[in-house]
C-alpha cells in the first residue's frame, strides 16, 4: 500500500480550498443536515512547489495571519497539512489533516464528550461514535470541495476567485 | 479497558466479502489469526495477530469485547523480540577491554551469535497494541497509531484473516470515488490535473492587486495572475 495516490494533489487543494473558503464564507457548510463551522488552528504546512524546494511548516500563534503564509500563497503554493478546529453546535474537534493522504493526527476529540456517560463501556462508546463523527464530517466538506472542483467551468469561475484571493493575499 | 481519546488515524476501505460483525463467522476468524506468544522464543521474531481490548492475549473474542454500536474497536498485537543493543554494546566493551584490542570482525559476529543464544529466551519481547475501528456499514476501517509498516503488516493481517478482502487508503483519489460522485465528475476525477496559481511577474513578494488573466487547461491547469 502506497502512502500517496497520482491525485495527492487534490488533497493538498483542498486545504488550501478551505483555507479560501475560511476567508471568503466564514467556513460553514452544511453536512448531512448539520450546520458545522471549520477554522484553521496553530500549524500549517505549505507543499514544496517542486524538488528543489523546502516544505515550510508554521506552528504556534496564528499562521494564517503570518507574512510567511501570506508570501507562501502569493507564490501559489498549496496547504500539505493544517490544523483544523471543526465545530458542531457546542462540540468542538481538533485534528491535523495530511492533504496527500487525508489521515488525521493529533486528534482531540469534544471536552464535555463523556458528561453523561457513567461506565468505562459507555465512554469508549461515545468516543468511538466521536471519532467516525469527525471523520464523517471531515469527508463531508471534502465532498463539497469536490463538488466545486470537479465542474468543467471550476478554473474560469471558483478557481479564478480563488487565484485572485492567492494573489492578493 | 477504554477507547483512546486523542491520537490520529488512517482510513482504509474495505473491498471484498467480510462476516457481518460480531456474528460468530467473524469472531471465528479473527480467532483463527489470534495472537501467538513469542515470549519463549529462542530467536529474534516477531508476531501479529488479533486480540481484544478485553484480553491482550488473544486466548478469547467475545461479541461485547468488540460491539461499541456506532463502531467495531478491534486491536491488533504485534510483539517483536530483538537483541538489545545496548546489552551487545557492553558485552564488546567487556571483551575488548579484557583483550586490550579492539574485536576483529569474525570476534564481533561469534559474540552476537554467543548472545543471542544466551540472552533471547530471557529477552521480553517489545509489545505493540493497534486498535482498529471497523464501520460494517461503510465497510470503513480506521486504523490508529500506527506508521506505514504497521498498517502493511495490518493489510496482511486482515487479507488472511478475511479471504478475498483487501483494504484500500481513503487518500484523496479513492475518498472521491466512495463519496457517490455523479458520472460528470467521476468522469472530470479521472483527467483532472494541478491547478498551478502563479503570477505571470514571478514577484512573489508583490501587494498591488493583481487580475487573474489566463487559464490554460492541459496536462496541467493553470491559474496565472497579472497586474
Amino acid at each position: 500500500m502506497s502512502d500517496e495516490s497520482e491525485l495527492a494533489f487534490l488533497g493538498e487543494e483542498f486545504l488550501t480550498w478551505l483555507w479560501f473558503r475560511l476567508e471568503a464564507d466564514g467556513g460553514e457548510f452544511t453536512i448531512d443536515e448539520r450546520h458545522i463551522g471549520v477554522a484553521i488552528d496553530d500549524l500549517l504546512a505549505f507543499a514544496p512547489r517542486d524538488g528543489d524546494e523546502t516544505e515550510q511548516t508554521l506552528r504556534k500563534g496564528f499562521p494564517i495571519r503570518a507574512p510567511e503564509a501570506r508570501s507562501a500563497l502569493r507564490t501559489g503554493h498549496r496547504l500539505r497539512r493544517a490544523k483544523l478546529i471543526v465545530a458542531d453546535g457546542e462540540q468542538q474537534w481538533t485534528a491535523i489533516v495530511d492533504g496527500p493522504t487525508l489521515s488525521l493526527s493529533s486528534i482531540k476529540l469534544p471536552e464535555d464528550l463523556e458528561a453523561e456517560a457513567t461506565t468505562p463501556r459507555d465512554r469508549s462508546t461515545e468516543r468511538i461514535s466521536s471519532f467516525l463523527e469527525l471523520h464523517d464530517l471531515v469527508r463531508g466538506v471534502y465532498r463539497v470541495f469536490l463538488d466545486d472542483r470537479l465542474r468543467e467551468d471550476y478554473a474560469p469561475t471558483s478557481g479564478q476567485a480563488q487565484a485572485q484571493w492567492m494573489a492578493t493575499a | 479497558m477504554l477507547f483512546r481519546r486523542s491520537g490520529g488515524f488512517s482510513c482504509y476501505y474495505v473491498e471484498g466479502s467480510v462476516p457481518t460483525p460480531p456474528g460468530p463467522e467473524f469472531l471465528e476468524a479473527l480467532s483463527e489469526q489470534r495472537f501467538h506468544d513469542i515470549q519463549d522464543a529462542a530467536n529474534e521474531q516477531s508476531s501479529i495477530g488479533w486480540v481484544t481490548a478485553n484480553d491482550p492475549t488473544g486466548g478469547s473474542f467475545d461479541a461485547d469485547a468488540i460491539d461499541f454500536d456506532a463502531g467495531f474497536w478491534l486491536r491488533v498485537r504485534f510483539d517483536k523480540k530483538s537483541l538489545p543493543t545496548q546489552w551487545v554494546a557492553i558485552h564488546r566493551a567487556a571483551a575488548e577491554r579484557a583483550l586490550a584490542r579492539p574485536l576483529n570482525r569474525r570476534e564481533r559476529q561469534e559474540l552476537v551469535d554467543d548472545l543471542r543464544e544466551k540472552l533471547l529466551p530471557r529477552v521480553l519481547p517489545a509489545v505493540k497494541l493497534l486498535d482498529l475501528l471497523y464501520q460494517p456499514r461503510d465497510k470503513r476501517l480506521l486504523m490508529f497509531g500506527c506508521g506505514k509498516s504497521l498498517r502493511d503488516e495490518i493489510h496482511q493481517l486482515f487479507c488472511r484473516t478475511f479471504a478475498g478482502a483487501h483494504l484500500l487508503p481513503a487518500d484523496p483519489n479513492y475518498l472521491a470515488q466512495r463519496l457517490g460522485l455523479s458520472r460528470d465528475q467521476n468522469a472530470y476525477l479521472e483527467r483532472v490535473a494541478p491547478v498551478r496559481w502563479t503570477s505571470s511577474d514571478g514577484d512573489a513578494g508583490a501587494t498591488e492587486p493583481r487580475q487573474p488573466a489566463a487559464i490554460e487547461v492541459g496536462t496541467e491547469q493553470t491559474m496565472e495572475s497579472s497586474q
